[in-house]
């Protein structure tokens, strides 16, 4: 039998990268061609061309394809949407225009806020309306409904959204307004709440709905324009895309709900952290991804990435140290919880009006980037201080493609904030990277601390290009005793595309308290999702023997808003086994709180099944050889500054490609790889495995 | 000068941080654990951190109307209750409105801050409690004094030794109509300090008591360098306002409240000598209810990006005579005294707006607009209460519109979501819309107002409007014309009744109550607005045909959806020469 292959491809706003697994071997193999943003499938195509041809690989050896991409947020945020209406009980056409009421910002007398992403006139308000438990008080106007097709029709509407109140417990309303507006409107896609996400709070639910339907042309189009492509080329297999809470979904699931795919891109790279953790028998890991623009926190417990449903999208998130809430659309799926905050290699540095260094969150991007890039950039950012740190080698920036100016970045940190603080240029630098670090160790509180997780009890994962610069550092200031750097830190976040499961998440509303739970509605409950998730996985050529169903609820104290996530025993929940579950809330809800009230009443809110095609993971590939000398693997050696040596170290620099199993590096030491630099601090290490990761601990 | 004692700015950019995030996780750890809408889902409560001498050093993004008042609540409480009183793991409650207290609802928890046994400052969290007792369910209404208004609270302990002292809790507790809910709310508050205890204690662990002493001071003085620097920018001169709520609740008198805003070389001196003797009825403002209408107007006159501390609260200079609607004094009743402050900072602004007319908004909502109500729950057999502040319209900007509901100033409470209210509580929201036509006219054109409608299908509750905006609507400026005045309307559907906006009623069953706010102030003249705007309005139903015509002097083509460019011509040359008739 001849080998067969995982593809994935991640598009992203310069490069498009691609990653091929041979299943038999375990071999990987990388490639990266520039994005092709005009039309994203032209890039898509050369790099799959590319790898097959590079690895002789055959397309009808590819067993699937996964793909990761911002296609949808990108939509959001440019504002490239289809034409939208929104339908909803009457008496509420404004759900999307009055929002939740608050403001963004506090101060700011020229604030605005978020434009509705249907106009007025495309709202209609039918008459109709349920109960909170579902019960019909006025019935639905069908006529009503088939008066606003018209009206559809004549505005030229390329996709509606449905929400009506209560629909989450009763979705029978919204279902019949769904048929009437497809037998009036046949090519127009329709988006119904209950189906989307049906979770009660009607803003939330519409603003998830009616982005779910304005993105779904565009998703549409795009991934409908991949797979005939792709069906062009020989490649037979299952195509896939990457969700926002890690799973994968069929093009065909994600054209109809594409609003579960807005961070596709992001969660990757969650994933391969939490892949990489479990393979070395590490559940608990925080994972740390630094590119160019931003850096993203991560955090997974025993093996499982944080998910959450309170997100927004297409706001100034990262913007602020306070997040900004409100600034953006609020979705209500499944999304990997990632703290996002905007400290990149191109973060400029500034001086504030009191005198006070700052760091971003400005960025200069790639264009025209750092000043050490020669592009045109004047302000000095990360990548400038790291560079005139000695931390980045001028002549080895993507593998010697680019060369760096270290005297541009000098002189750019010189007078624009030595010289006002009336500093040194080493000192500030050393400070740019210090607060840029602070801000970072923000976010990566935010994912533990803030969520009730102490980072000592975690392994930081260190990649993307600049991750592994700074992860050192941070994981001193949080007493985190491990970082692992995984080799190729640039294309981490592609591998994540590959080891993933196929995952579908289910819920229903279901609120009842405690003590007094029908079992047997929740059982049934249980059994139509696992039902419908047995049948989506089979659909996707998973066996039996590979399925596996992950069964939770949404509880809190009677009275309160918030929900957390408890894990059900295999099945649901029993009269025998409740005990169980409320022990774990009143535990859960100490540790995300602080407190716990024994005596007071606890309730259900929603029952949640995941159904899982499980995969086979890649098998990482060994080094050849053991032990071995590391002064061979010695490139250079140059002066680096560190905050806590007080000058500079003369400081060997090593090539990553050259450390065999079990080196041991000693800091302070610099470990060079074409995607990525390791800055080993003193008083440091970093050992080798035989999979050539780098681990830093303490000395 | 810019780096006066030996600071390193690196590490201040640091501990500053890690200040605003520890306010950050304690207001998390509120609103994720308590139990009334008001607090969870609408985020009525605010959280800060002190240093020992009870000065703020930090401020979670919240309520910035508590802010303000927190700075003037948190030492005065201390200092009545005797710091040396207080020991690791206690916490003491207030409410206390004359001294540096606001509105008997917002309750604030102060918890000392111990490292390795060393008291080292405070942490406080204040939060609006749905009802604490008084005359009328959600403790709001027209009264003649405090003692109606329900429970007061001097500074006493709650938390002794991180243990709830079980007969001060059953003691308020047994004041208060929702019981259940506030228990639930007030260990959340608890919660919420001993999670800035905790981030305290980490940062301190980390870089020493006496480094973050050092720093907290110098990031005090920053704040207060920053916060001059900017104040000085503004153009020197004397300007003032008037303006006036409806009525008190039991006459008809208008209430009047001046601002005369001084900016000289010492920076900003806000003096509301001339507004009108407190009253027996809900209008009167405490002192720190004043006094962070002033910080709220200070902090948007300067970088958004400079602190919150009391480097800026030192900055902030007010007169207030004793005795007024600015600054009453017991036992004059304080259930309205944001209203008459939110009031108050529109007219700061409209006095602001002959200084800096590119930077102020024309007249906006500017009220609370409590809506609040109460009864027997005929499912859950439990006494409950409901309370909330509904949006209004926003005053147009020298380059834009104001925008349409939102909630303007000192509040920034969200909604509550009409399907958690009717799960939550027996009532029935049956309109929840834009009130079209609304808007104040002008060149940018204010925000429309908001329309709410609560029907009681099935028992008889308590219901209090305290509002205002009834017989006037929010002032235009430059030419612009003022919003639509506010309604409120008791049956609109059937025999409807305008009620006041300040009352209490008991309804019978099915009876609705219908909230109409009033819409923003417009600024400019509307014949100025841009035609395409005004279609976009008209089209959206927002502004009607007629009025597009006759007050915008736009003629909209409803067949194309264009603007009819020759006759608006006509209509805009027309009404050029009116006004040069007029003058």
């Amino acid at each position: 039998m001849t080998d067969q292959y995982r593809l994935g491809v991640d598009v992203g706003g310069t490069f498009t990268d691609a990653i091929l697994l041979n299943e038999s071997t375990g071999e990987v193999r990388t490639g990266k061609v520039p994005s092709t943003p005009g039309d994203p499938s032209q890039g898509f195509l050369r790099v799959v061309d590319r790898m097959l041809r590079q690895g002789d690989v055959a397309p009808d050896a590819v067993r699937y394809l996964v793909h990761g991409t911002t296609v949808a947020t990108n939509a959001i945020i440019e504002g490239n949407l289809a034409r939208t209406a929104f339908v909803t009980t009457e008496g509420f056409r404004d759900l999307l225009e009055i929002q939740t009421g608050i403001r963004p910002v506090l101060y700011d007398l020229q604030f605005e806020k978020l434009r509705p992403l249907v106009p007025r006139y495309l709202c209609f308000g039918i008459p109709e309306r349920l109960d909170f438990r579902g019960g019909v008080l006025v019935p639905l106007d069908e006529d009503a409904v088939r008066r606003v097709a018209e009206r559809l029709c004549e505005e030229g509407v390329e996709s509606v959204a449905v929400c009506l109140l209560h629909a989450y417990v009763n979705p029978e309303h919204e279902q019949r307004v769904g048929e009437v507006l497809r037998e009036a409107l046949p090519s127009v896609p329709v988006s119904l709440s209950s189906e989307v996400a049906p979770e009660f709070r009607e803003y939330f639910r519409a603003s998830t709905t009616v982005i779910n339907a304005a993105i779904r042309p565009v998703v549409s189009r795009y991934l409908g324009n991949i797979q005939d492509r792709i069906r062009g080329s020989g490649i037979a297999g299952e195509l896939l895309v990457m969700q926002s809470s890690g799973g994968v979904l069929t093009f065909d699931a994600a054209i109809e709900r594409p609003v579960f795919m807005v961070e596709s891109g992001p969660a990757a790279g969650v994933i391969a952290a939490s892949h990489l953790g479990s393979s070395l028998g590490r559940g608990n890991v925080i994972s740390f991804d630094m590119g160019g623009t931003t850096a993203k926190a991560g955090l997974i417990e025993s093996g499982t990435p944080r998910v959450t449903k309170d997100y927004e999208v297409g706001g100034t998130a990262g913007a602020t140290e306070h997040g900004a809430r409100g600034s953006g659309y609020p979705i209500r799926t499944p999304v990997i919880d990632l703290v996002e905050i905007g400290a990149g290699g191109g973060s400029k540095a500034w001086i504030d009006s009191g005198g006070i260094l700052r760091v971003g969150p400005q960025s200069a991007g790639a264009d025209p980037g750092p000043v050490c890039y020669g592009q045109g950039g004047t302000e000095p950012t990360i990548t400038d201080a790291n560079l005139v740190l000695g931390r980045l080698s001028p002549d080895y920036f993507l593998g010697g493609e680019m060369a760096l100016d270290v005297e541009g970045a000098r002189r750019a940190i010189e007078t624009q904030c030595a010289e006002p603080l009336g500093m040194g240029v080493m000192e500030v630098a050393l400070g740019i990277i210090e607060i840029a670090n602070s801000a970072m160790v923000g976010a990566l509180r935010q994912v533990s601390v803030q969520r009730g997780h102490d980072p000592r009890d975690f392994m930081l994962v260190a990649f993307g290009g600049a991750g592994p610069v700074h992860a050192n550092r941070l994981a001193a200031e949080l007493e985190i005793p491990t970082v692992l750097v995984p080799p190729s830190p640039g294309t981490t976040s592609a591998m994540g595309l590959l080891v993933t499961d196929i995952k579908h998440d289910y819920s229903v509303a279901l609120i009842q308290r405690a003590d007094r739970l029908d079992f047997e509605a929740a059982g049934e409950s249980f059994g139509r999702m696992g039902a419908d998730g047995e049948a989506a996985l089979a659909r996707e050529g998973v066996g039996p023997g590979e399925m596996a169903f992950l069964y939770q609820a949404d509880m809190r104290y009677v009275g309160q808003s918030y929900e957390l996530t408890i894990p059900l025993p295999d099945g649901g929940v029993s009269p025998h086994g409740l005990p169980a579950v409320i022990a774990r809330f009143h535990e859960e809800h100490e540790r995300a709180y602080g407190f716990k009230a024994d005596d007071e009443p606890v309730e259900f809110v929603a029952l949640r099944l995941s159904a899982i095609g499980g995969i086979s993971r890649p098998r990482a590939r060994e080094l050849a050889g053991s032990g071995g000398d590391l002064a061979a693997a010695l490139k250079t050696r140059r002066a680096v500054y560190f905050a806590e040596s007080g000058g500079p170290v003369d400081c060997p620099v090593y090539d990553r490609y050259g450390l065999g199993p079990d080196f041991e590096v000693p800091g302070p030491a610099i470990v060079e790889e074409v995607d990525s630099t390791t800055v080993i601090h003193p008083g440091y290490q970093a050992d080798v495995d035989r999979y050539g990761n780098l681990f830093l601990r303490r000395r | 000068m810019q780096n006066p004692t030996q600071i390193d700015p690196i590490r201040f950019e640091v501990i500053r941080n890690a200040l605003v995030e520890a306010t950050e996780e304690m207001a998390s750890a509120l609103r994720r654990s308590a139990y009334s809408t008001n607090i969870k889902t609408r985020h009525d409560f605010s959280c800060a951190v002190f240093n020992l001498d009870a000065r703020t050093v930090a401020q979670s993004f919240s309520q910035p109307n508590h802010l303000g008042s927190l700075v003037e609540t948190v030492p005065r409480a201390l200092a009545r209750y005797g710091p040396e009183r207080l020991g690791e793991g206690d916490g003491i409650l207030v409410n206390l409105p004359y001294e540096g207290g606001v509105h008997l609802n917002d309750i604030t928890l102060i918890s000392p801050v111990f490292h390795h046994g060393e008291a080292v400052g405070y942490v406080a969290c204040l939060a609006h409690h749905v009802d604490v007792g008084g005359g009328a369910p959600a403790s709001i209404g027209a009264f003649r004094e405090i003692y109606q208004e329900g429970i007061i609270i001097p500074p006493v302990k709650l938390v002794e030794g991180g243990q709830i002292d079980s007969d001060v809790f059953d003691l308020v507790l047994a004041q208060v109509r929702a019981k259940r809910e506030t228990a639930g709310d007030f260990r959340a508050q608890i919660a919420a300090n001993n999670t800035g205890i905790r981030r305290m204690n980490a940062l301190l662990d980390r870089m020493g008591t006496d480094t973050v002493r050092r720093y907290v001071d110098e990031l005090i003085e920053y704040t207060d360098r920053r916060t001059r620097a900017e104040l000085a920018t503004l153009p020197k001169g004397v300007y003032a306002a008037e303006g006036c709520l409806d009525s008190d609740g039991y006459t008809d008198d208008p209430v009047t409240l001046a601002a005369r805003v001084t900016v000289d070389d010492d920076g900003v001196l806000f003096d509301f000598t001339g507004s009108d003797p407190q009253r027996p009825a809900p209008v009167n403002s405490t002192y720190a209810q004043t006094h962070s209408g002033a910080a709220f107007v200070l902090k948007c006159l300067i970088d958004p990006d400079v602190p919150v501390n009391a480097g800026f609260y030192r900055n902030v200079r007010m007169a207030a005579p004793e005795g007024t609607v600015v600054n009453c004094t017991e036992p004059y009743p304080v259930v309205g005294g944001w209203e008459t402050q939110l009031r108050l900072v529109d007219v700061i602004f409209k006095a602001l707006a002959q200084a800096i007319p590119d930077r102020v908004p024309a007249g906006t909502e500017a009220m609370i607009c409590h809506s609040g109500f109460g009864g027997t729950d005929p499912y859950r057999d439990e006494t409950y209460c409901f309370l909330e502040t509904i949006a209004g319209g926003y005053g147009g900007r020298a380059s834009r519109d104001g925008p349409d509901a939102v909630q303007p100033h000192g509040k920034n409470t969200a909604n509550a979501p009409v399907e958690e209210t009717e799960l939550n509580y027996p009532v029935r929201i049956t309109r929840y819309e834009l009130v079209e036509d609304s808007e104040g006219p002008g060149r940018h054109r204010g925000g429309l107002g908001l329309r709410r409608d609560y029907l009681f299908p099935d028992h008889e509750a308590s219901f209090t409007i305290l509002a205002d905006r009834e017989r006037w609507g929010p002032h235009g400026l430059f030419g612009g014309l003022p919003g639509e005045r506010a309604h409120y309307v008791l049956n609109p559907d059937s025999d409807a009744m305008e009620l006041g906006s300040k009352v209490t009623v008991q309804l019978a069953e099915g009876d609705v109550v219908s909230y109409r706010t009033c819409g923003g102030g417009g600024y400019g003249p509307p014949e100025e607005r841009d035609p395409d705007a005004v279609l976009s309005d008209v089209r959206n139903g927002k502004v009607n045909l007629e009025r597009a015509r006759e007050i915008y002097r736009v003629a909209v083509e409803p067949e194309t959806w264009t603007v009819d460019q020759e006759a608006t011509a006509n209509l805009r040359s027309d009404s050029t020469e009116e006004q040069g008739r007029d003058a």
